[in-house]
């Protein structure tokens, strides 16, 4: 039963990403990727990370997907009809490297069939955090730092010089 | 023995390297006075070893060249050649340093002009005394490098050193041969000692000894100034007055003829080779007479005639007559010498005036030049009863004995070139000495007078009177036996030639006519009143046929033709088209395409980011790839 | 595991492989490129976490959250920088900015 969820949203994250990236507006590339990080949060569910799975969609499709949005809108980049796409001397370097890479990826992946293991398992909050927080905590720490550093960053670009 | 002959050789090396190292430290006489007593010092040896001589000998002094079974030790050979050489040069030579303080007493940089002339007089002794060849070889070109030094003395104007430079490069045609020549006796006879290979001469094929005896033909050509390497020796004249007198007249143009007479006994079985040598020295000689008749400067007179007396020697070698060609070469050297030391005289008094034509009237100013000129004079024209007479008489009848339609030819050509010699050796002195002061100097206003110094006079004595009764060496058999054929029937090849009274009467009474003939015509030609016109159609360039002769048959011009044009544009060729061209231009081409590629990959950098992120893709899908490979 | 671990990572795969034509396709949009990455990015995460999933670890599941934490911090440097630009030359064209040029 859940395997077929996994394939029908297997399906939805890869038609999702490909009407994405081929989008001529901005902004209806960044809804369709957002639609493709909701399916792929619940593969994440289906997968035992049910904490992955709500952080994708806070901080991922929430946060991060709407700073895109807030910029696109604050800059005028034209009329979105009148933009072309890429054309096709654009995309034949796109698809060579792409399907070099990710036929070399799939010769990697099906070298040794690993078993696969039958029952779902579910890694809860509490044995998440416990990990999080004891094993990798100074990992958290640096992260924060970082996270500081990113602010602070941010808001020295982002300001408006005094005429 | 081997004293005197260590010594003979020792003194002019000691006085020359003295005088090289420590000669500009040293009072001016003390100097010369070393220079000059170092060549008096050899004489005095090698009367010594005149006088204790008892037979050909072979002395060894030192190894010198020693390699498996090529040996070449410093060994000298002692033989009647060597020794009538060895006086001779001794003798010569000493007086001629002895003038040479006088001539040279106003010029600054005797020390060179000493340790120069010294060491000339030690590699000529060497190439004289040597026993192997390469040792000779060694005497050979330590004469031509002195040659090339005092030919250009004066080097400072550039025509000097350019007659330096081409005696020496000319001459090294013919060292080039005989190089060839001593290597190929080497490898066919295993040894290069002069008496050894004397000895084999009979086990080689002709067709070897006919090429051994050209190629030591051409190596005499060159030293010995004959055709066709006989260019040199006019312009050598450039170098002072002693020096030619010295180096060529008196010993180094006679090496050739010297090289010739001592391999004799090899070379002598080969038809061809000694054709080849006869033919060479009588066409030489007719060549150089008719060139002397032409010439304005006095000592290119004197050079022209050197070229055509040495003609006359290699014609005596070529005819089988070793004695005959010594002889003459041992008159010559006294009378040319003589001569070339009279003409220094004058152009001293004259101010270093050469040009014939300006000259006049000096009978009376210079007696004492002019009588002892006068005598050298008479000898070279073989006027009857004088040295040269007899010395020039008994090579034209070895020539003519020999026999067959070549040297009956070349015994007339060379009785042609007697008249010629003739002519022009009056002609020199009419127009030198004779008629009144000529308007051009007037010797009463100049600085010093038309005075010659008394010691450079006074060398010329013994020479005048050497030339003069040297006839005494070597009387022909009807009035006496020869002393000189006789001391070297103990040679190989120096038996003398046995001719009929009564051919060499007439032989002698025809050059004696010829002789006087032609000093006939000199005094038709130029004695008195028309000396004046002769001087005065002198006066503006030469045209015609007296351009061809003046300008030694314009084999000059010929040279810079078939060798000189092409050498140059070859080297222009080289040095454009490939020494630039090819590999300048290589190096800069590799340069500029290192360069346009390096550029070609900077255009990569464009700042663009798009190109980045292609690039970057690209990198790691080969990463991937490759990893992809080797795994799988 | 419900599905094997090989499906799993194709589907990483091919969602990989999106991005990067995304990147290389719109390279001369500085926006479409951060969004590239941004997918790229997910692929990854969708990898630890199948590959947590299948060993039973829970350090693919909080490698999946440091990479969400810094992808955050990422964008919103890339996209202050793009505003920044957009100030100086009022373009998104990468191309535009070409002064690192040699």
């Amino acid at each position: 039963m859940e395997q077929i969820f996994f394939y029908i949203l297997a399906a939805v994250v890869v038609i999702a990403t490909l009407m994405a990236i081929t989008a001529r507006h901005t902004v209806h590339a960044i809804i369709y990727l957002a639609t493709s990080f909701f399916a792929l949060a619940a593969i994440f569910y289906l997968l035992g990370a049910p904490l992955v799975a709500v952080f994708e969609v806070i901080i991922y499709a929430g946060a991060i997907m709407v700073l895109f949005l807030f910029v696109i809108m604050m800059l005028d980049t034209g009329k979105w009809e009148k933009a072309h796409g890429p054309t096709f001397a654009q995309w034949w370097p796109a698809l060579l490297l792409g399907v070099i890479t990710f036929g070399a990826m799939f010769a990697l992946f099906t070298v040794k069939t690993p078993e696969s293991l039958a029952g779902w398992s579910y890694i809860d909050a509490r044995q998440f955090s416990l990990i999080l927080f004891k094993r990798y905590g100074v990992a958290v720490e640096v992260i924060s730092l970082q996270l500081l550093f990113a602010l602070v960053g941010a808001l020295y670009l982002g300001r408006r010089k005094k005429q | 023995m081997k004293l005197y002959l260590s010594l003979i050789l020792l003194l002019p090396l000691m006085g020359s390297a003295v005088n090289a190292v420590v000669g500009r430290y040293l009072p001016r006489r003390a100097s010369e006075l070393l220079a000059c007593g170092v060549i008096w010092g050899a004489f005095v040896s090698s009367l010594f070893t005149a006088f204790a001589y008892r037979g050909a000998m072979r002395v060894d002094l030192i190894d010198w060249l020693s390699a498996f079974d090529f040996q070449a030790p410093v060994s000298l050979y002692l033989d009647p050649l060597s020794l009538v050489m060895i006086v001779m040069i001794t003798f010569v030579c000493a007086l001629i340093h002895t003038y040479s303080v006088a001539y040279m007493a106003d010029e600054e940089d005797y020390v060179r002009y000493f340790a120069l002339l010294n060491l000339f007089v030690f590699a000529m002794l060497v190439l004289v005394l040597a026993e192997n060849l390469p040792l000779l070889y060694l005497g050979w070109e330590g004469v031509g490098f002195c040659s090339y030094g005092l030919i250009g003395f004066w080097y400072s104007d550039e025509a000097n050193a350019t007659a330096g430079r081409k005696a020496f490069i000319v001459t090294r045609i013919g060292d080039t041969a005989f190089g060839i020549a001593i290597v190929w006796m080497f490898k066919l006879l295993g040894t290069v000692s002069i008496t050894a290979l004397n000895g084999m001469g009979s086990t080689l094929p002709m067709a070897a000894i006919t090429g051994l005896g050209l190629l030591l033909l051409i190596g005499a050509m060159g030293k010995s100034a004959q055709m066709p390497l006989m260019v040199w020796l006019p312009d050598a004249m450039a170098g002072p007055t002693p020096v030619s007198a010295l180096i060529h007249a008196a010993t180094m143009v006679t090496a050739g003829v010297y090289l010739l007479a001592r391999m004799f006994p090899l070379i002598s079985p080969s038809a061809t080779a000694m054709a080849a040598i006869a033919v060479t020295g009588g066409v030489t000689a007719f060549y150089a007479a008719t060139c002397a008749m032409a010439q304005r400067d006095l000592k290119r007179a004197l050079a022209y005639s050197t070229i055509s007396q040495i003609g006359y020697m290699m014609l005596g070698v070529g005819a089988g007559a070793v004695t005959a060609a010594t002889f003459h070469l041992l008159v010559h050297a006294f009378f040319k010498a003589l001569l070339f030391l009279g003409a220094g005289c004058v152009i001293a008094a004259m101010h270093h005036e050469q040009d014939m034509f300006r000259m006049g009237g000096l009978a009376k100013r210079l007696p004492l030049t002019f009588w002892p000129f006068l005598a050298g004079s008479a000898c070279l024209a073989g006027i009857p009863l004088t040295g040269g007479f007899f010395s020039k008489d008994s090579i034209l009848a070895a020539v003519w004995l020999k026999g067959g339609a070549l040297y009956g030819g070349l015994c007339f050509l060379g009785l042609l070139t007697a008249l010629l010699t003739s002519i022009y050796t009056f002609r020199m002195i009419y127009i030198v000495f004779g008629g009144e002061e000529s308007p051009g100097k007037h010797c009463e206003s100049a600085h010093g007078g038309c005075a010659v110094p008394r010691l450079m006079d006074g060398i010329l004595i013994p020479l005048a009177l050497l030339g003069i009764f040297g006839g005494l060496i070597n009387l022909p058999s009807y009035i006496g036996a020869g002393w000189l054929g006789g001391f070297f029937a103990t040679m190989p090849g120096g038996q003398g030639i046995e001719a009929s009274h009564s051919l060499e009467i007439s032989l002698q009474v025809l050059a004696g006519l010829l002789a006087l003939t032609g000093l006939g015509i000199a005094h038709y030609r130029y004695g008195g009143d028309r000396r004046r016109e002769v001087i005065a159609a002198g006066q503006g360039d030469a045209t015609g046929f007296e351009a061809f002769f003046l300008n030694g048959w314009r084999f000059d011009d010929l040279y810079r033709i078939i060798f000189i044009r092409p050498f140059e544009a070859l080297a222009v060729f080289f040095w454009q088209k490939i020494d630039e061209g090819m590999i300048d231009d290589s190096l800069d081409r590799l340069a500029s395409v290192i360069g346009r590629s390096g550029e070609g990959l900077g255009a990569w950098t464009s700042g663009r980011v798009s190109v980045y992120i292609v690039s970057f893709a690209a990198g790691a899908a080969l990463l991937i790839a490759y990893l992809a490979w080797t795994i799988s | 595991m419900i599905v094997p671990l090989t499906h799993v990572l194709i589907l990483a795969g091919i969602i990989f492989l999106m991005g990067l034509s995304c990147a290389i396709a719109w390279r001369s949009n500085l926006i479409m490129i951060l969004i590239g990455i941004e997918i790229m990015l997910n692929a990854a995460m969708l990898a630890f976490v199948g590959g947590g999933a299948y060993w039973k670890l829970v350090d693919g599941q909080v490698f999946s959250l440091v990479i969400m934490a810094l992808t955050s911090s990422e964008v919103s440097l890339a996209l202050s920088m793009v505003v920044y630009l957009h100030r100086r030359k009022r373009t998104v064209n990468s191309d535009e900015f070409s002064a690192m040029k040699g």
